[in-house]
């Protein structure tokens, strides 16, 4: 088996009809595309939520659930309600919880095992915090943070602050491409013969594996990711006190 | 005919399941020991406390199984003929990525069996819940030797063309740093899930609340190890491979597997550390947990900072060199 397989995705460049051939402008197609289809996936499930919300009893039981589990969440973690915070945390939960989750529907992947999608989505959490500490705090005494305490930590700052971006993306990516790597192993490997693969279905382990490095490593790193976008949010409004 | 590479290759094989079953014995050693003293003082429930540490035991001889099975791999790749020599240099990266993790998982994972143990004697009642509460954290536990495993199996599929000095040791590279980087999180993590299922057996009401500030905590405890992972999936699959026999190329490889291994050493441990005292605060003061566990995430995001500066010169050592 070839191991480079394993971690290799189809690239199409874009630009090279144009003749640039720059790698930095190639495209990861196959992430890309199971992205749209999720992307497609939650647009189907925003279009019914309005009609399970007002016709079901079940439906309407399970969205209230879930929408208070947000608002506890914004509550713990900030100390008060924001609601731009809370739309924000819970947006990203979801979206990240099903492309970690992909795999379960078929021919799907994972899009966060690329390391693009989790550093996107980082970059966005990132912004996100900085304009809103900039709005708290203005913006003569955001700057004014960076000579803190003497002049000469300025690049040690921006360095301090940058690594948040790393921190929060490269421990999504991570989990996400070493659980998906162990079940592409498992597979490829059982794949040899159909004695190994009955025992594999029949013994349980094909389910715990999926279970395990899909549903829980994807769902807690999805609530990781929320839950520290939040807490570098209430860092930045605690500062202002 | 035997020569030094021959005596690598089994030496490999032979320290990986040894070292493995020396943590393993202990590890289990130490849990039973446990057990014993928990049923001597809550003799009731002497069933509930030999299932709790039977199946913690089962699941700390997980290491030992998977250092089996890397030694199985190995010694079924022997080549009897012509053994080539930096194949089997290359295994010393195998070796240390799995020797060095499992000893220091097999001896992590059973704190929390132990802790469970006493924690059944204390609060007879509540033994479903710490049960599930020990697995959770026995299996969050022993992620690192996944991640070995992992590595190990890229090392072992690179390793036979492996024809330079400096390509086989940017294979032992990749291995030292996966190895060397689990030991701080793997102490932290332990560290952790010994005050949090001692803080269940304290204040079984506290447990929703422990629950939940676990699944974030342990999740940013382990970060270091990802990080790690990543080093060594960079230097399998994405530095160039050195063309022509320069020695400061296997020096930067080495170099930059250090860096970032040792550089998780002090964050896991204080990490780990800052966790367990904010558990066991929540355990005595449940009232009090959104600031509690809002404190402690602030320091544990600042404690890995170390860890990113150390990944990023790994990173420009290893990419612009």
């Amino acid at each position: 088996m070839n191991s480079a397989e394993l971690i290799e995705t189809h690239q199409w460049n874009l630009f090279s009809i144009f003749g640039y051939k720059n790698p930095l402008l190639a495209i990861n197609s196959e992430i890309v595309i199971h992205t749209w289809v999720i992307i497609g996936l939650l647009t189907v499930a925003l279009t019914t939520v309005h009609y399970i919300l007002h016709n079901t009893h079940l439906g309407r039981f399970i969205l209230i659930q879930i929408v208070d589990f947000f608002v506890g969440l914004t509550k713990q973690s900030l100390g008060k309600f924001v609601f731009s915070h809370c739309v924000f945390a819970a947006s990203l939960f979801i979206f990240i919880a099903l492309c970690n989750t992909a795999p379960i529907i078929p021919w799907l992947d994972e899009p966060t095992r690329d390391i693009n999608t989790a550093l996107a989505l980082g970059i966005i959490s990132f912004i996100y915090i900085q304009i809103n500490t900039i709005k708290l705090r203005g913006v003569g005494a955001y700057i004014k943070d960076f000579f803190k305490p003497f002049f000469i930590m300025l690049p040690l700052n921006i360095l301090a602050k940058l690594s948040s971006i790393i921190s929060i993306s490269f421990r999504l990516f991570g989990n996400i491409f070493g659980g998906s790597i162990i079940t592409k192993l498992y597979f490829t490997t059982i794949q040899i013969s159909w004695i190994a693969q009955l025992i594999g279905i029949f013994s349980g382990i094909n389910v715990i594996l999926v279970l395990f490095f899909t549903l829980f490593e994807g769902l807690l790193q999805a609530f990781v990711f929320a839950m520290l976008t939040l807490t570098y949010l209430s860092i930045g409004a605690e500062d202002s006190h | 005919m035997y020569n030094s590479a021959d005596f690598i290759h089994y030496g490999v094989i032979a320290s990986a399941v040894a070292i493995n079953s020396i943590s393993v014995g202990i590890g289990q050693g130490l849990t039973s020991c446990s057990a014993l003293s928990a049923i001597n003082r809550q003799a009731s429930s002497r069933g509930d406390i030999m299932r709790v540490a039977l199946i913690g035991m089962t699941l700390i001889e997980t290491v030992a199984l998977l250092a089996l099975i890397i030694a199985i791999l190995l010694l079924v790749n022997t080549s009897p003929e012509a053994s080539n020599y930096f194949e089997y240099l290359a295994e010393i990266g195998i070796g240390c990525a799995i020797s060095i993790t499992g000893f220091i998982i097999g001896l992590a994972s059973s704190i929390p069996a132990q802790a469970a143990c006493h924690a059944v004697a204390r609060q007879p009642l509540f033994t479903q819940r710490i049960f599930g509460f020990m697995l959770m954290t026995q299996v969050l536990i022993q992620t690192p030797i996944i991640s070995a495993l992992i590595v190990s199996l890229f090392i072992q599929g690179q390793a036979s063309s492996a024809t330079m000095l400096t390509d086989s040791l940017r294979l032992i590279a990749s291995g030292l740093c996966v190895g060397v980087g689990s030991i701080g999180p793997a102490i932290g993590l332990s560290i952790f899930s010994h005050a949090a299922i001692n803080g269940v057996g304290r204040n079984p009401k506290a447990y929703n609340k422990i629950l939940s500030f676990t699944f974030v905590s342990e999740a940013i405890i382990e970060t270091p190890i990802i990080f790690c992972l990543v080093i060594a999936v960079i230097l399998l699959f994405i530095v160039q491979r050195p063309t022509t026999y320069t020695m400061i190329d296997g020096v930067i490889f080495i170099a930059a597997a250090l860096c970032t291994g040792l550089g998780t050493l002090g964050a896991g441990i204080s990490s780990g550390i800052t966790g367990a005292a904010a558990c066991s605060e929540i355990a005595d003061n449940p009232d009090n947990h959104h600031l509690l566990s809002r404190t402690s995430m602030l320091a544990q995001g600042l404690i890995e900072t170390i860890v990113i500066y150390s990944v990023v010169l790994s990173l420009l050592m290893l990419l612009f060199k």
